[in-house]
């Protein structure tokens, strides 16, 4: 009898699990595949597989001149397509040593800190909505945006893929009356922003599903190369809006929120804030937007002299960067995209170790990657 | 046992704080529009389907040289008075990425983007237009009048 019992004891055991997440599935925002290597609810290992969404923008660039390459760059973070249209021709023009007028200036922050909210709001209706608060956050957070799209809209006249940012400025001076409109957004959006604090923020079933969850350290997240929301969440006070101001950014008065545990909760925290911020600055801008014609007239093809740029700016995921080579001609000799996103998934798989499987959803939420820049 | 307690209370509070704000929403006007009874009014510089003014055209070919994706051909013909006039001019819609960089560089302003955004069709030879055609659009959903 004993020894049957010892016989049981040794069949009995377990073992590591292997299982698949994604590419298609509605958390991982996109289609990234997570290998996941489990022991019972707890995460042993993971690994991201991307490549699923590769368009080969970088190789498509040496064949397009470098107004061309405008919309491509729409498409990379297709959710902030203002801010990636941004930081491209500032590359451009930087090689072409080409100064804006400042009633360019002036628009393209408007442009952009408008897209930065409309950015963030998408990243916490999602991750609410990873959370389980279902739809509700979400639906609120589209129809704030949908506000911002329509401001766009009469802007440049399309939804998502703007394509207003253009080498030398921009594609056409604001309309007229869309200064009003964009006044009354900014008082509207301040209550709304008040309403999540209410509905989200200092929800106590909220607080218990993300608070202490994902936790990254702040030498992790400087080791990773962590840039945007991510780092400043952990502690980080680092904006390039701040510390290498472009534009005319350090003209305006603007507070960089810092998180302090790191944690999923507090990167959800500082986009709130974020988006105040945001708001802020846009009201400044408004308030002193020079009058005069906003775009250099330049040729229809721009051929820079031979040489290299590098422009970085501050994206609603954090830096994104242009690299340039020139061989003078008409077409970049070779394009380079540094995507905040990559660096941001990288460290997924260090927080995501020895957590729940539950908690991966909220993790990879809180993170906002979007796998639009990081197969490019 | 106590905490317990009073984590589900705290719970079912905010839980109630949550329900106001969305109780608070039925007493505003509707954001959403009954599509597709209602449609939305495009706004002046919407970028829809590439349209063309075919008398205006000078056969420049700077429309063909803009465009990103190679969604435009064009041929020319001269005609006796040593004009270059617009022989064929097709559009592909599977490409083209509605950047409107065809309409800003067009000097005459022959080319332009017109509202027409529901542009889904069975067959996929419609896609391909011939925009000398002053028909071409006729049978697509138009959102405006022209």
């Amino acid at each position: 009898m004993a020894d049957l019992d010892i016989k049981e004891k040794k069949d009995i055991f377990t073992e590591e699990f292997l299982i698949n997440m994604g590419p298609q599935h509605p958390s991982t925002h996109g289609v990234l595949s997570l290998e996941l290597k489990l022991d019972g609810e707890m995460v042993l290992e993971c690994t991201p597989h991307i490549g699923y969404l590769h368009r080969s923008f970088e190789k498509l660039a040496e064949n397009r001149t470098y107004t061309q390459f405008i919309p491509f760059t729409d498409r990379l973070d297709y959710v902030a397509s203002m801010n990636n249209n941004l930081g491209y021709c500032m590359a451009v023009e930087n090689l072409l040593k080409l100064d804006i007028t400042d009633r360019a200036k002036y628009i393209r922050v408007i442009v952009a800190e408008l897209n930065r909210i409309a950015s963030h709001l998408i990243a916490i209706g999602t991750f609410a909505q990873d959370l389980g608060a279902f739809a509700t956050p979400l639906f609120y957070c589209f129809r704030e945006r949908e506000k911002i799209v329509d401001i766009f809209n009469e802007i440049c006249g399309n939804r998502l893929t703007y394509n207003y940012i253009r080498i030398g400025g921009v594609q056409s001076d604001l309309p007229k009356g869309i200064e009003e409109k964009i006044k009354n957004f900014i008082k509207y959006m301040r209550s709304k922003i008040d309403e999540y604090d209410w509905l989200l923020t200092y929800n106590v079933i909220f607080l218990a599903r993300a608070k202490n969850i994902g936790l990254l350290r702040k030498d992790i997240a400087i080791n990773y190369s962590v840039t945007g929301p991510n780092l400043r969440a952990s502690g980080v006070k680092r904006d390039l809006r701040k510390d290498r101001p472009y534009l005319v950014y350090d003209k305006f008065e603007f507070n960089v929120p810092v998180g302090v545990n790191g944690d999923a909760w507090d990167r959800y925290k500082v986009r709130i804030e974020e988006m105040r911020q945001s708001l802020k600055i846009v009201e400044q801008a408004l308030g002193s937007l020079p009058q005069g014609d906003p775009t250099v007239k330049t040729g229809r093809v721009h051929k820079p002299a031979a040489g290299e740029a590098y422009f970085r700016t501050e994206n609603p995921r954090g830096e994104l960067g242009f690299y340039i080579v020139s061989d003078g001609s008409a077409y970049p000799y070779r394009l380079k995209i540094r995507a905040p996103s990559f660096s941001n998934l990288a460290v997924l798989p260090e927080l995501i170790k020895d957590a729940k499987i539950a908690d991966i959803v909220c993790i990879s939420g809180s993170l906002d990657i979007l796998m639009g820049e990081i197969d490019r | 046992m106590l905490r317990s307690m009073n984590n589900i209370i705290t719970g079912i509070l905010s839980l109630i704080k949550g329900l106001i704000i969305t109780f608070n929403n039925n007493f505003t006007s509707a954001t959403t529009l009954q599509y597709p009874d209602e449609k939305k009014a495009m706004t002046e510089r919407f970028r829809g389907l590439i349209d063309l003014y075919p008398e205006k055209c000078v056969a420049c070919y700077q429309c063909v040289k803009a465009c990103p994706t190679a969604c435009l051909a064009m041929t020319h013909k001269q005609t006796d008075e040593k004009k270059k006039i617009t022989n064929t001019f097709t559009y592909n819609i599977e490409l083209c990425c509605f950047c409107g960089l065809c309409q800003q560089v067009c000097p005459t302003g022959a080319i332009y983007m017109n509202k027409i955004y529901e542009i889904t069709t069975y067959e996929r030879n419609k896609l391909y237009i011939n925009l000398l055609n002053p028909e071409k659009y006729d049978e697509w959903p138009h959102t405006s009048p022209k």
